[in-house]
């Protein structure tokens, strides 16, 4: 019973200190990515929470309105993905379609190849349109480099021949604009180059979800008000723009109190569990002096004992740690057998660079709690009184 | 004959928060190799103290202690522990055995914390037990075996190690005749056959009288 719940304590602390760790090397993925952004004068867009949207009252005039608004005055990044489309693939993934402007592209530097040349912008859009794609590495056995997919693409909704130009490189992710600790990678995506004849042509669809975190670049806040109105009168939704260090603070706000609370938690479960584990311990030894002092007689001495200790928390340590890792691949495989493009990962079991590092994280952890806990029982175990007189 | 115990005990004290006991007050004990010696006295004299401090459980007293030639507070626990397993033996009363071990696995116990070079006494353990008399309880748990057997399985167990010493705590105390006859003849064979030192604490004058020297303790105030 007690190492039961020792076991499970263990596993919390240990499950708690994975979380924080992994949602912290994510988050400091999502700053780096978005410290690109974070320019005095860029500002982005962000969809009021009380604005009420109505998709079927907007229609490609109203949103065009906005684009020619934002054409005439402004210089823009423009970035929206979760385009699904079906397009065969050897594992068999439906595939995403992302769309990202030159600007946006130069500002964010996410979209790493592993194969290829970066994305052209300036090609010409016409009937026998051709674009150059960058595609994810899970796409590549079915498109290679060099390859052409004909397609009807989602947003112009008209059949397109697209060319694979570069291959990006494993798990290529973009961290949410907001939440800087959400991500989802392109393993399984299309990324489409878009330029202003491009977004002209597609439909709302495209218009719309580019405008809910399109980047505006070297304006101020009056001319913004310009385009808040424009979007109002066309739309009739109410938008907010921020800079980036505001959405910093907003998710700084709400991130550091969930880790401050986590970090509570874990603490509470590790002063549980170092008490109940040296209770336990003391306790097994009391019930147990007889047989204890006998193996001190015949040999044991502390250094043993400390080395039994040892490997019975190395292995409960252990234990734990292969839970751990069978969970979070788990996780990342369900990804793979639910098809979910988004989140599927290349790696063991889909098990990626920030799982490893929390994982590593997490023994280091238990490596400090085992010493703790082994060197303070060994402590309290000596002051035990060790005489004959026990046997008689 | 060779010097094996030199004991100087100055002062042994017991300190409660209320009251503080003192005992052994300067206490010398000279033992050479082979020798046989047995210590009476009442009870609260120190024996048990004596016998802590002889098989170095105890060091925390006033005094040196030299044994096989080497300064005792010299050793760190663990050359204390691996002394324990090579070079003394306790031959304790029949109820130190561990009762979930079989007897078998009682008499092994400190082939489990030797070194790997001593592990080679485990071909000793037939002909012990052969001479020990206990072939046919060695499958079963102390709680199965009688008195007798299990004061034979405490004797087997500290001898299994061929020690240089054997320090034996009230061996006879809970047996009959012939079982204390057979306890203290085994001691004394290996007493002869290996020159092993016996140093015995009891209240039975009797096995007292069959060792060749009787200290006598007795409270100094």
């Amino acid at each position: 019973m007690i190492v039961l719940s020792v076991l499970l304590l263990l596993f919390l602390s240990n499950y708690l200190v994975f979380i924080a760790t992994r949602s912290t090397v994510s988050t400091l993925q999502g700053y780096d990515e978005m410290k690109h952004l974070n320019q005095v004068d860029n500002y982005i867009a962000n969809l009021d929470p009380d604005s009420d949207m109505n998709m079927g009252e907007i229609d490609k005039n109203d949103t065009q309105n906005v684009y020619d608004y934002l054409n005439n005055n402004f210089s823009y990044a423009l970035f929206t993905d979760g385009f699904i489309v079906s397009l065969p693939n050897a594992y068999d993934m439906e595939v995403s379609f992302a769309y990202l402007n030159e600007e946006y592209y130069k500002l964010n530097k996410q979209f790493e190849i592993s194969q290829g040349k970066d994305l052209d912008f300036d090609y010409c859009f016409d009937n026998d349109i051709e674009i150059p794609v960058l595609i994810g590495k899970g796409l590549s056995e079915t498109y290679p480099l060099g390859s052409t997919i004909k397609i009807e693409d989602p947003v112009l909704q008209k059949q397109i021949t697209l060319k694979v130009q570069g291959i990006l490189k494993p798990n290529v992710h973009h961290s949410n604009l907001n939440s800087l600790s959400s991500k989802q990678y392109y393993n399984f995506s299309v990324i489409i180059p878009i330029n202003e004849d491009f977004i002209n042509n597609s439909n709302v669809g495209l218009q719309l979800h580019g405008l809910f975190d399109i980047i505006l670049l070297q304006t101020s806040k009056n001319e913004i008000d310009g385009l808040r109105e424009v979007i109002q009168d066309n739309l009739g939704l109410e938008f907010n723009f921020y800079t980036q260090e505001e959405n910093f603070e907003y998710f700084n706000e709400y991130y550091f109190s969930s880790l401050k609370i986590i970090t509570i938690l874990t603490a509470i479960i590790i002063l549980i569990l170092i008490c109940l584990t040296i209770w336990s311990s003391l306790a097994s030894i009391r019930l147990m002096i007889k047989e204890f002092i006998i193996n001190l007689f015949v040999g044991l001495s502390y250094s043993k004992l400390r080395k039994i200790f040892y490997g019975y928390y190395g292995v409960l340590f252990f234990i734990n740690l292969i839970i751990l890792f069978i969970l979070t691949a788990y996780s990342r495989y369900g990804n793979w057998i639910r098809k979910d493009a988004s989140f599927s990962t290349f790696g063991l079991f889909g098990v990626i660079g920030m799982d490893w590092l929390a994982l590593l994280a997490v023994l280091f952890f238990d490596i400090i709690i085992g010493i703790i806990i082994v060197e303070i029982m060994l402590w309290r175990i000596k002051k035990v009184p060790i005489s004959l007189g026990v046997l008689q | 004959m060779t010097k094996i115990i030199d004991l100087i005990i100055q002062e042994k004290v017991y300190k409660s928060k209320k009251s503080r006991l003192s005992i052994l007050n300067d206490f010398k004990l000279e033992v050479n190799s082979g020798e046989r010696i047995a210590i009476v006295g009442k009870s609260g004299v120190g024996k048990t103290t004596l016998l802590n401090i002889l098989g170095l459980l105890d060091r925390n007293y006033n005094g040196s202690y030299t044994l096989f030639g080497s300064k005792t507070n010299d050793l760190n626990l663990s050359q204390l522990a691996e002394w324990r397993n090579q070079k003394i033996g306790f031959v304790l009363q029949e109820s130190a055995l561990i009762n979930s071990l079989t007897i078998e696995e009682n008499i092994k116990l400190p082939l489990l914390y030797a070194k790997s070079g001593e592990k080679r006494k485990l071909k000793d353990f037939e002909s012990i037990i052969n001479v020990i008399g206990i072939e046919s309880i060695l499958k079963k748990k102390p709680l199965e075996c009688s008195g007798g057997e299990k004061s034979r399985a405490v004797f087997a167990r500290a001898v299994i190690m061929k020690p240089q010493l054997i320090l034996c705590d009230e061996p006879t105390a809970s047996l009959d005749g012939d079982n204390k006859e057979r306890i203290i003849t085994l001691l004394f064979k290996m007493n002869q056959e290996f020159n092993t030192t016996i140093i015995t604490v009891t209240h039975d004058l009797e096995v007292a009288n069959r060792h060749e020297k009787i200290i006598h303790l007795e409270r100094r105030m």
